[in-house]
């Protein structure tokens, strides 16, 4: 195993929390069960990865081997770092037949062809999403396994997940894709965050959403505080409307959590009372972020306890609806897709 | 005979016998006025008879009306009829039938969908439900706006359904079933197929599943021939998204032979005929897998 092989298991290793690290080795499968008994999971995570090291050698594993156990980790483990999402568009007539040993070697090759050193690895997940692992080189050095960008996809969805992406990374990646699922162009989706099984379910649509029925389920509120019952009788029936509204719009139960929520204006300036700021002619430029552990959920709490009027104004409905978190508003009408008209007062 | 005075009296009388024939006959005048007395007669006994029916039609509609409030707010209220009760039976059951009768045009017109209005009349919502087997699965719904023109505002249907492209090539504007029937179909038949992989995953558990995706479009099994316990893949495309059985039945084994034997070829068959999970209770028994 040469230096550079050593480092990225190091690197790993101690990326690895430790509680973690017996079942991952355990699915990578590449120490012998005398081996993997051999470790001693007490130790520091410094003695620990001296002595993988030393098994490896012993195993005479390479690079591939050890990228192998970074994909097991990061396929199990996706809410790490920031994930991004595309959307494919314009799909050919065969892009519903594609299946996956196709587009394995098709993206394979599409991304040879583009860039000469690139190491590719691709793995199909129980959940039917296909995780690639790309380790960037150019013409004259090899690729670099200490930077891989991770891409996430699900055959016959239009929805491709990226984490780890460079600027000049990224055209090279998005021919490849677009070609290998047959779709004709890609774009961003303008969705991002920490946790990629919550912009997943976001897109997909795989939470629980609320429409308006004939007879409505009662639908759990999670708040506790009872004060007054006479209060509390009085406002049972705009309580519960208030709280249809908000599940309508964010959806009910558990939501995905999404961190961050960037509202880019580009509209002018409206307020009478500032002459100097409203004569101006460009518009205003700000940037307006709303931030949280779970913003979905605060945004379904405003809603439901009233800080927040329903129905829900399309500026805060639209993240679930549109499945986007970064939006630029001007004052014109409907511009590219990106865009959203402002309400008007 | 006397030529010139017979012919004289002779005429004479039966000038007279004519005048005195002709005044036995009833004179044309009063005829006339019987004729237009007898018309006015029956104007009026058909205006009788449109009074009458506006009266009842009226009466109906009030009927009608509260029928249909007590229909929405389900309340026991007993309406004032002003007639007797033998007309306001019979009335009764005439309201009942346009009430009826337009209940099932509604139906028609929405195919027996769950619709239901929304903010005030100025949206609906569709439902469209699953089911496979005698069994409910998921159930999926469409939010619309009505005006300016009918469009889809919201909506849980999985992505890989098409459902712009249903929506573009639908009638939906003056006819919803366009949309809805297709839609349906659809989902029902990705319901179905999703289903069997479930059971194929839970009955069959000798029978490894190698590839599948998320529209449940492609499914790869491998089996194993007992005797000789060689492999056989068998690679089911699903290529009509509206149908819950494969286009496509391809085998690939070891044993180049075998996919051309009879037992495969009818197991081929059986595969496009019957949904899989069934097919593969057959095919066990005929001992052609483990």
């Amino acid at each position: 195993m040469d230096e550079s092989t050593k480092r990225l298991l190091q690197r790993l290793i101690r990326r690895i929390p430790t509680q973690m690290l017996r079942t991952t080795l355990d699915k990578w499968g590449r120490l012998t069960g005398g081996q993997l008994h051999s470790m001693d999971f007490t130790q520091s995570k410094w003695a620990l990865t001296e002595k993988l090291l030393a098994i490896c050698e012993e195993n005479e594993l390479a690079v591939k081997h050890i990228t192998e156990l970074e994909m097991i980790y990061i396929i199990d483990n996706p809410n790490q770092g920031m994930w991004y999402a595309f959307q494919l568009m314009d799909p050919e007539d065969d892009a519903h037949s594609v299946e996956l040993t196709q587009f394995k070697e098709q993206f394979k090759s599409h991304l040879r062809e583009l860039i000469r050193h690139v190491s590719v690895k691709i793995k199909k997940h129980t959940d039917e999403a296909v995780w690639i692992r790309i380790a960037w080189g150019d013409t004259f050095s090899r690729p670099n396994h200490m930077k891989p960008t991770y891409v996430v996809h699900s055959l016959q969805t239009p929805y491709v997940f990226v984490t780890s992406l460079t600027s000049k990374q990224k055209p090279l990646l998005s021919q490849a894709l677009v070609l290998s699922t047959r779709y004709q162009a890609i774009k961003d989706a303008n969705l991002s965050g920490r946790k990629l099984t919550a912009i997943r379910d976001l897109l997909m649509r795989q939470y629980h959403q609320v429409f308006p029925t004939r007879y409505p389920t009662p639908l759990a509120e999670n708040n506790p505080a009872v004060s007054n019952q006479h209060i509390e009788k009085e406002q049972a029936e705009s309580a519960a409307n208030r709280l249809q509204a908000a599940c309508e719009a964010f959806g009910g139960g558990m939501l995905p959590q999404l961190q961050s929520a960037v509202y880019k204006l580009e509209t002018k300036f409206r307020d009478h009372s500032n002459k100097t700021m409203t004569e101006r002619e460009e518009p205003f430029r700000c940037v307006v972020k709303f931030a949280s552990t779970n913003l979905l959920e605060s945004l379904r709490h405003c809603a439901s306890s009233g800080i927040a009027s329903t129905p829900v104004t399309p500026l805060l409905s639209s993240i679930p609806l549109k499945g986007k978190n970064y939006f630029v508003i001007t004052d014109n009408g409907p511009g590219p897709s990106s865009q959203m008209r402002q309400p008007q007062k | 005979m006397a030529g010139a005075s017979t012919k004289g009296v002779l005429s004479h009388l039966s000038l007279l016998e004519v005048q005195a024939r002709s005044r036995k006959t009833p004179p044309q005048q009063p005829s006339r006025v019987k004729e237009l007395k007898a018309k006015a007669e029956a104007l009026m006994t058909q205006r009788d008879q449109l009074k009458a029916e506006i009266e009842t039609h009226k009466s109906l509609q009030k009927l009608r009306a509260s029928m249909d409030k007590q229909c929405t707010h389900e309340e026991e209220e007993e309406e004032e009829m002003a007639i007797d009760s033998e007309n306001s039976q019979l009335l009764r059951l005439m309201a009942r039938h346009t009430q009826l009768k337009d209940l099932l045009h509604a139906h028609d017109i929405i195919g027996g969908y769950n619709v239901i209005k929304t903010r005030k009349g100025k949206g609906l919502c569709v439902s469209l439900t699953t089911a496979y087997n005698g069994v409910y699965l998921e159930n999926y719904n469409l939010e619309m706006d009505l005006k300016p023109t009918l469009r889809i505002s919201r909506d849980n249907i999985p992505p890989f359904i098409p459902l712009k492209s249903l929506a573009e090539q639908s009638n939906m504007q003056t006819d919803i079933r366009t949309l809805l029937d297709p839609l349906s179909q659809h989902l029902n038949a990705f319901a179905a197929r999703k289903q069997q992989l479930k059971l194929v995953k839970e009955l069959h558990k000798s029978v490894q599943v190698m590839e599948s995706n998320a529209l449940c479009s492609l499914l790869v099994l491998m089996f194993t021939v007992p005797r000789e316990k060689t492999a056989v893949l068998c690679s089911l495309e699903y290529t009509d998204h509206t149908r819950c059985l494969p286009t496509r039945v391809h085998f690939e084994c070891e044993d180049k032979g075998l996919p051309d034997s009879p037992e495969w070829k009818k197991n081929s068959s059986l595969l496009m005929e019957t949904p899989v999970h069934k097919a593969l209770i057959t095919m066990k028994k005929m001992g052609d897998i483990v």
